[in-house]
């Protein structure tokens, strides 16, 4: 139950956000890939968030209820999505298959953008949070002065 | 003058509480996508109006020593209530934060906490005073 542990939470807000980031910007760098190290079409990516208690350590555990309360957010999983490949007619594609047929990666690029900039105001609420704690944690210093 | 007064007491607990507020409302805010993550509050106003109620009108009397005296204005067993409360707000994953009124939230924590800190910065300047101007 202190600043410090609330800017620790806003801080993990602002990885998680950029972690998802880095995905969306790979499905969307990647969205025409069709050849890749393990083999056919890329294969977006999802992130998959979790909470968890903020306090680890005994001690801060011991210090009760709030424990439980309140809670951290960590990027759990990056999926690689098991969507199929949308397949497109162009037989003069070097990974065309014998119909001439190349699977490319089932990326919608709007989704991905509109996907973005969710992440981008969430990362600016967390900022905000975190601007907000430290104003309060720098107005302790001012008392008794 | 008592330097263990109403006003100490009831001002460092306001600070405390809304500090916990302020974690509470970071916690939230950073897993407004966490799926089936659920919306928490910290309630405390009521609980420290009844501790600070130092004219007792709320006082409940006891006939019998034995009866336990309610509402009497204790700081030491003032624990905040964290509760889970939903806007109504409940997304498809079962996610019920709801960001503007979070938003809104800690910019009146914000505001009071400020408040909260000036104020306890009169008292002490008061006290001061009334330390250093005895002659």
């Amino acid at each position: 139950m202190d600043l410090l542990t609330s800017l620790k939470i806003s801080a993990s807000g602002l990885q998680a956000q950029k972690k998802r980031m880095e995905a969306i910007n790979s499905n969307i760098a990647n969205a025409q890939v069709t050849r890749t190290a393990e083999g056919g079409a890329y294969r977006p990516k999802e992130v998959v968030f979790g909470s968890e208690p903020a306090r680890d350590s005994f001690a801060e555990i011991l210090e009760g209820e709030m424990d439980e309360k309140a809670q951290t957010v960590h990027v759990t999983e990056v999926e690689s999505s098991n969507r199929p490949p949308v397949l497109k007619y162009e037989p003069n594609h070097p990974d065309a298959d014998e119909k001439g047929y190349v699977a490319y990666p089932d990326i919608n690029v709007m989704v991905e953008m509109a996907n973005m900039i969710s992440a981008s105001r969430s990362y600016e609420a967390n900022i905000t949070a975190l601007n907000t704690t430290k104003q309060m944690a720098m107005k302790d210093l001012e008392i008794g002065r | 003058m008592n330097v263990d007064d109403t006003t100490l007491r009831a001002l460092a607990a306001s600070l405390k509480f809304r500090q916990m507020r302020q974690e509470v409302i970071n916690s939230n805010i950073a897993n407004a996508e966490t799926p089936g993550y659920k919306s928490k509050s910290v309630e405390f106003e009521a609980a420290l109006a009844r501790a600070v109620d130092v004219d007792h009108d709320g006082v409940m009397t006891a006939e019998d020593e034995k009866h336990y005296k309610l509402h009497t204005g204790g700081f030491s067993s003032l624990e905040p209530e964290i509760v889970e409360s939903s806007n109504g707000v409940v997304s498809d994953d079962g996610n019920t934060v709801d960001m503007e009124n979070e938003m809104a939230s800690m910019a009146e924590n914000k505001v009071m906490y400020d408040a909260s800190v000036q104020l306890l910065n009169k008292k002490l300047a008061l006290m001061k005073y009334a330390i250093i101007n005895e002659k």
